[in-house]
């Protein structure tokens, strides 16, 4: 310690305005971002969408791919040492009202309004997923539509025609597959996720999207009378055994194999689904289609289900402008949303895009979205964490043994109480 | 050695080395152990009294709270049970089973070898693999495990081992016990190493049998190694954590949760880290507690078989 | 060694084809699971996915293996993933080996208790303070370097080092120790020069064992790195993941060749645990 050298000191405070300049100067021109878009192809896929923008600025992207469940763990790491990425993908809804509140987020409303995304971002999926508290803090990235993908060879063969466009048509489809030896419904519910369509669906169609916002926001219980309907209905479906067995051994891919093979003739999934079959040399429209999920009362509005991936700011981000520039860049730019979708199998909120974009089985999924009453969230995107997983471990203990269902609710509307009140 | 008789002053001198040497050698172990552990798991135990989730900047003291909660909450129940039945586990299956092959394989057999590697292989594999290897020979409809099982009756098998909460906790233990056995295969083959052949061979020598052999010299002599053993399998399964993860996830529906796996469930997927700090506080006591049975048990073993 | 004579009339030389079967099946039954990760590795993703996997196939599938080494990061990965083990590796068994011997040889009063404190650090799971060590080192402006996970894994490596250094060093009678003394040797040649050849065997094993862990560990890396060119070959790995599926195939003949270095370190150490290495120190 008695070896400071002056001139060495002297020299480093003088540098080190020099450094901080070189340093924001490097800041200047590089943003930071972590995202859950990986396997082969999501990474390069979206490597690709990055290059166009550092074509299109004069930014430098550094990347931080971290896998999908990982990624909870990693952005929950980062924001406790208050570290998160300039941008940072995140799922819309409760999620990002959870870390909106916790004031992580910088909000984007001047940045939305200087580059006109109202005209830009599909309305429906606008009001839902990006604004919180009042303010914007996300855009969309893409999103997804579940509805009921069948094999279209399969339900050739057992002479159905017609999809059901109602529940008693759908009851009577189920039972004619089963009479002909096809197990109707494939579900993979190991991860559990999969399984949530199912109860948001029902609950959507039978109770209408204002009863369930209330569920989701803790403002009704799991054992009110409109839940009981909806797992009633969902217990006759797996009581009269048009559902595969071992669901909670199956992976969703597990399912979709299932369907594709014909051993089941539909599934209720996202549109990821048609990147998974194409990837297995199946042909859209050809091999499989899909149909809404089916009404159940009349009068209920319609509602399409499914999650959005957004692009969010980190609210201490070093480089504000360059974070904003991406988000204005990743939503807007047609041929970024055009080649993310379709190598996704995604579905893009951008208005521009072209619907030729689309092969038949998207296109259709577009329209329905179009045409819907309204854009929810899926459970677990809908729901705050906490409550999230209360859900989804009901759903594989239903799946599991649904005979004792009005324990099971008894339990769940406990639990969720509970995790409401943290 | 012993009857030589020194002078007070030379063993002043001698103890004044001594502690010398302790403060030198221990220093940098302690050092090193006391900022990047001690430090960190202090740290996480104060955030058991907070209401923190992670994301806010700010947070409130709970006092006592969190750790009330965990009174009531029945998922750290089933935890706590899943986590005692793995540590049971864990002291006889890959303890015994490791014993075992040591034994055999320290008897010069041909391609012994060959069978070390393959025993000890499963430990080469990352958590990743192997959770996923084993998924697929638990697979219900083509998996290895059923497959076989109906080849050998000729009906129907389609269980799902991992899908069930009365068989999920156990497949992962076996799985588990099939990467850990190697382990302890290993440290027992080194601690045979240290067993003098000329013990053996004088007993054999002097008529004892195989078995009067293993039972009376070769397994009193391994009590160091199965110390070490045992706190391994005991420890590993305390954590057991990144294999149950790849699995199970604790499912289904938590009924395969460790007490680690819960403490990550509440504080990295519903984002209360107090409440999971919490848990991992009453996690450490349970180990403390256990790590001091167990050390006053070594104590007496010491005492009877000497050294 | 069991010591088989070669005419005993127990039968004891039929124990040789006995053991042999016996580890036969074994190693078969252990083999199986090994030989499932081969056969995913050598399967396109889509046979795996739809089923196949335990199928013995007819043609081998190569593309997993191109697609693997023709990644110019996965090279990365590697280095960065040795950048790591071996220095953790090393120091941890150093500093194990510093404490062992004090609690072996130099006992003091309250030396127990310490000892059992720095075992304890073995005794929870790592999640517990992942968050506490990523704000000390992001504080320290050292995340996405390799330094946190060098320094994490050294310092828990520290409490198993000591144990089983512990229990090498007290096997090791006070004779010898007393008599270097007088030969006028202090502590650090006794634990050099005496105490360290003697416990080359229990050096192989800690050596084999932290290689193997850290090697493979994919937690710290995780949270300590961020950009591509720090990231280890384990996460790697677990990127292969997709958002929504995952490649079977390739995650297959990776995982296989990042197994490769683990199994080269226990093949290298294997020599070590044949008898007679800690032989002579016993009779003095």
């Amino acid at each position: 310690m008695k070896y400071i050298n002056r001139r060495k000191l002297l020299g480093t405070l003088f540098a080190l305005p020099f450094i901080g300049l070189t340093t924001s100067a490097l800041a200047q021109s590089e943003v930071t971002i972590s995202h859950y878009f990986t396997g082969e192809l999501g990474l390069k896929a979206f490597g690709e969408q990055m290059e166009k923008f550092e074509a299109a600025t004069s930014y430098k992207m550094k990347n931080s791919p971290v896998g999908h469940e990982d990624f909870k763990t990693d952005i929950l790491v980062r924001a406790s040492g208050s570290s998160l990425p300039d941008v940072f993908s995140y799922w819309a809804g409760a999620r990002v009202q959870f870390i909106a509140d916790s004031d992580s987020l910088k909000p984007i409303d001047q940045m939305w309004n200087e580059a006109g995304l109202d005209q830009i971002v599909a309305k429906t999926v606008a009001d839902s997923a990006t604004m919180y508290n009042g303010k914007r803090f996300l855009v969309p990235f893409n999103y997804h539509y579940s509805g009921m993908f069948y094999n279209t060879k399969v339900m050739a063969d057992a002479g159905i025609t017609k999809m059901p466009t109602d529940w008693n048509g759908f009851l009577a489809l189920c039972k004619e597959l089963q009479s002909k030896g096809i197990t109707p419904i494939a579900l993979g519910s190991k991860n559990r996720w999969p399984a949530q369509f199912w109860f948001d669906y029902l609950l959507l169609r039978s109770a209408g999207p204002d009863y369930r916002a209330q569920l989701m926001a803790g403002k009704a219980s799991y054992d009110d009378p409109q839940v009981k309907q909806a797992m009633g209905m969902w217990k006759a479906l797996v009581d009269a055994g048009y559902f595969v067995e071992n669901a909670n051994a199956n992976t969703w891919t597990d399912a979709s194999d299932q369907v594709a093979r014909g051993d089941a003739a539909m599934t209720l999934m996202g549109t990821w689904i048609t990147g998974y079959w194409n990837g297995l040399g199946l042909v859209p429209g050809a091999d499989y289609d899909f149909f809404p999920f089916p009404s159940i009362m009349a009068g209920v509005p319609s509602a399409s289900v499914g999650p959005v991936d957004g692009l969010v700011i980190g609210a201490n981000t070093t480089n504000p402008k360059g974070a904003e520039e991406f988000l204005k860049f990743m939503v807007s730019d047609t041929g970024v949303q055009a080649a993310w979708s379709k190598a996704q199998g995604a579905l893009s909120a951008n208005v521009n895009v072209d619907a030729s974009n689309y092969n038949s089985v998207m296109l259709k999924a577009f329209e329905t979205v179009k045409n819907s009453d309204a854009f929810a969230f899926n459970y677990d995107l809908a729901t705050p964490p906490p409550v999230a997983e209360v859900g989804l471990s009901m759903f594989a203990r239903f799946m599991d043994d649904p005979s004792g269902v009005d324990e099971i609710m008894k339990q769940t509307a406990q639990d969720a109480a509970g995790a409401f009140n943290e | 050695m012993r009857g030589l008789s020194w002078t007070p002053l030379i063993k002043a001198s001698m103890e004044r080395d001594k502690r010398l040497w302790r403060i030198v050698l221990l220093t940098p172990p302690l050092l090193v152990f006391s900022v990047l552990i001690v430090g960190p798991l202090l740290s996480s135990f104060y955030y058991s009294f907070t209401n923190w989730n992670g994301f806010s900047s700010s947070y409130q003291f709970v006092g006592l709270s969190n750790f009330q909660k965990i009174w009531t909450d029945r998922l750290f129940f089933q935890a706590t049970v899943n986590t005692i039945i793995w540590m049971v586990s864990a002291l006889l299956l890959p303890t015994l089973l490791g014993l075992v092959l040591a034994l055999l394989l320290d008897s010069k057999v041909r391609g012994g070898k060959f069978f070390k590697t393959i025993f000890y292989l499963p430990i080469c594999l990352s958590a990743i693999v192997v959770g996923q290897i084993w998924i697929w020979i638990y697979q219900p409809n083509w998996g290895l495990l059923n497959t076989l099982i109906e080849e050998i009756t000729g009906e129907r098998f389609r269980y799902a081992w991992l899908a069930k909460p009365d068989s999920a906790l156990f497949s992962v233990i076996v799985a588990w016990s099939w990467q850990q056995t190697g382990l302890s295969m290993v440290i027992y083959l080194a601690g045979l190493t240290a067993i003098p052949s000329e013990i053996l061979e004088s007993s054999a020598s002097e008529g004892a049998t195989t078995w009067q052999r293993i039972w009376y010299i070769i397994i009193p002599l391994l009590i160091p190694s199965t110390v070490v053993v045992i706190a391994l399998s005991v420890i590993n399964s305390l954590k057991g954590f990144d294999i149950l993860y790849i699995m199970t996830g604790g499912g289904p529906f938590n009924s395969s949760d460790t007490l680690a796996m819960h403490m990550y469930n509440e504080s990295f997927k519903k984002y209360l880290i107090g409440y999971g700090s919490s848990i991992s506080v009453v996690l450490f006591v349970i180990a403390l507690i256990i790590i001091g049975i167990y050390f006053r048990q070594l104590r007496k073993f010491d005492q009877i078989y000497g050294q | 060694m069991f010591g088989y004579k070669k005419n005993n009339d127990s039968g004891i030389h039929s124990w040789p084809v006995v053991i042999f079967i016996i580890l036969l099946i074994l190693s078969i039954l252990f083999l199986a699971p090994t030989f499932g990760v081969l056969l995913s590795s050598v399967k396109t993703t889509r046979d795996i996915a739809l089923g196949e996997l335990w199928k013995i196939p007819n043609e081998l599938y190569f593309g997993n293996y191109v697609e693997v080494l023709s990644n110019p990061a996965v090279g990365q990965y590697f280095v960065n993933t040795l950048l790591v083990t071996v220095p953790a590796t090393f120091a941890s068994i150093v500093l194990g080996s510093l404490a062992g011997y004090v609690f072996a040889k130099l006992p003091f009063r309250g030396s127990e208790i310490l000892f059992l404190i720095l075992v304890s650090g073995m005794f929870f799971p790592p999640q517990v303070i992942l968050i506490p060590l990523f704000r000390l080192f992001n504080s320290l402006g050292l995340i996405d370097t390799l330094w946190p996970i060098f320094l994490v894994h050294t310092a828990l490596g520290i409490p198993i080092c000591s144990l089983l250094m512990r229990n090498f060093f007290s096997t090791i009678p006070a004779e010898v120790r007393e008599a270097a003394i007088l030969d006028g040797a202090n502590e650090w040649q006794i634990l050099t020069r005496i105490a360290l050849p003697l416990s080359l065997s229990a050096l192989a094993v800690l050596a084999t064992l932290q290689f193997t862990w850290i090697w493979n560990d994919f937690l710290w890396p995780l949270i300590f790195t961020q950009s591509d060119e720090k990231r280890t070959i384990m996460i790697g790995i677990v990127n292969l993941r997709g958002q929504y599926t995952v490649a079977w195939g390739v995650q297959g003949a990776l995982s296989l060749i990042a197994s490769l270095p683990t199994i080269l370190i226990f093949l290298f150490f294997q020599r070590y645990f044949i008898k007679g290495m800690t032989m002579g120190a016993v009779k003095g």
